[in-house]
């Protein structure tokens, strides 16, 4: 009897905690790893499985390199490329698109570091964030780059994030920067951005990038580093830094 | 009681130790996580100075502000916390009653610490926990969940607290010899 209530203290199968351990221990690994970068997948539900499985292998080596199609604040010619893969409808990419501001004040006018916007649109966490990546391609075909650059200044600025903004507000954003509104909207509701913003989607992805803002740092030298979420500017600052050295 | 076992571990010194020194562990280990390739290339590269191998992680840590919601941020901080004060308790207890482990404490502090885990990850736009359900197809799942899986990380400060509470009772329970009465 003593032992039975011995037993009843010890009130759980035996198994539980082994594989509560066995549970767990997976999990936080897959996090790891997962996190690590070298499991990619956040691109859309609808991608092939093979896509997925080659996204898997994702790497930095497999950014689409910077060229003057390129949406690029600052110099070109810059020492270190700041490659950043963002969605508008992210609140981290709004917050981080503040603190590249920063950096651009600090670097940008020197020539030292050079900003480059490329699209990821979450569509399972954002379901705006590529017709807005699309408002921000017709900025750009309307007024160059430096329409694109005042377009997605405002467009950071005003949206809510987390898929808050109202669509009506892209040609009032138009409007804002000094855009035709009619051709604007003309080219808001065509689709001939859709295969360059999924490009930059997948060239995401296949970067290793499982969340937004993903950035890659170039350095002189091309060596790359990952820079994952909105990080705060004197890490940014201190990365840069790295970069100027060809570390 | 709670507080009775908790004043009973952390009267030793070495259990206040093990306690922070566990939580700040987890602390960063949460905070660096989007980054861990990062900071692993810094760490062990041969070419960055040895100031900016500690000065680029430590300023990473600064993303708690900035990289986490209020809400995300305060999780993180509270499981990281639990943690340390867990397994400093289930440390005191196993040294004392090995072959009374309580395994339902146990299995429900280690079941906390996964979710916290999911939670943790969640904290950037799609990183983890979106990464997670996409490889088994179910990335919409996120859709539906009303706080967008920081669901997760509330679970899991929740879970470890029940089984801190599960192993203070045990702590508190005097070491006597049952008998049937």
């Amino acid at each position: 009897m003593e032992e039975n209530n011995q037993q009843t203290k010890t009130n759980t199968h035996p198994l539980a905690m082994p594989i509560a351990v066995v549970i767990a221990g997976a999990l936080i690994a897959g996090a790891v790893i997962y996190s690590g970068g070298k499991a990619p997948t956040a691109g859309t539900a609808n991608q092939p499985q093979q896509q997925q499985v080659a996204q898997q292998t994702g790497d930095l080596e497999q950014m689409t390199p910077v060229t003057s199609k390129d949406h690029i604040r600052g110099d070109i010619n810059a020492p270190v490329k700041i490659v950043e893969y963002s969605d508008t409808e992210c609140p981290f990419c709004k917050r981080f698109h503040a603190t590249m501001k920063e950096v651009m004040d600090e670097y940008g006018k020197d020539g030292k570091v050079a900003w480059v916007y490329r699209h990821f649109p979450l569509d399972q966490l954002h379901s705006k964030a590529r017709k807005e990546a699309v408002a921000l391609e017709c900025a750009n075909e309307q007024g160059g780059n430096d329409k694109f650059w005042s377009y997605a200044d405002r467009l950071y600025e005003v949206t809510p994030a987390n898929n808050g903004l109202d669509p009506a507000e892209l040609p009032k954003i138009a409007q804002y920067v000094g855009l035709d509104t009619t051709k604007f909207n003309t080219c808001l509701g065509s689709t001939k951005y859709d295969k360059h913003i999924e490009d930059e989607v997948q060239n995401a992805t296949a970067t290793g990038g499982n969340g937004t803002p993903w950035s890659i740092v170039v350095g002189k030298n091309g060596k790359k580093y990952p820079l994952s979420g909105a990080q705060p500017l004197p890490a940014v600052k201190q990365l840069i830094d790295l970069a100027l050295q060809g570390k | 009681m709670v507080i009775q076992a908790l004043q009973k571990v952390f009267r030793k010194p070495a259990y206040v130790i093990l306690a922070l020194v566990v939580s700040a562990l987890v602390f960063v280990f949460a905070v660096w996580l989007p980054n861990i390739r990062l900071v692993a290339g810094i760490v062990i590269s041969p070419d960055v100075p040895f100031a900016s191998k500690l000065e680029l992680p430590l300023s990473l840590l600064g993303s708690i502000a900035t990289n986490f919601t209020l809400l995300s941020a305060s999780y993180t901080i509270v499981i990281a916390i639990l943690f340390g004060v867990y397994i400093a308790m289930i440390t005191y207890f196993l040294k004392r009653r090995i072959k009374e482990v309580g395994q339902g404490g146990v299995a429900t502090g280690f079941i906390g610490i996964t979710s916290g885990v999911l939670g943790v990850g969640c904290a950037a736009c799609g990183s983890f926990l979106l990464t997670s359900f996409s490889l088994v197809g179910a990335g919409g799942v996120l859709t539906l969940l009303p706080l967008g899986g920081s669901e997760f990380g509330i679970i899991g400060a929740v879970l470890l607290a029940s089984a801190i509470y599960m192993t203070a009772k045990k702590i508190i329970d005097p070491l006597v010899c049952k008998v049937e009465v």
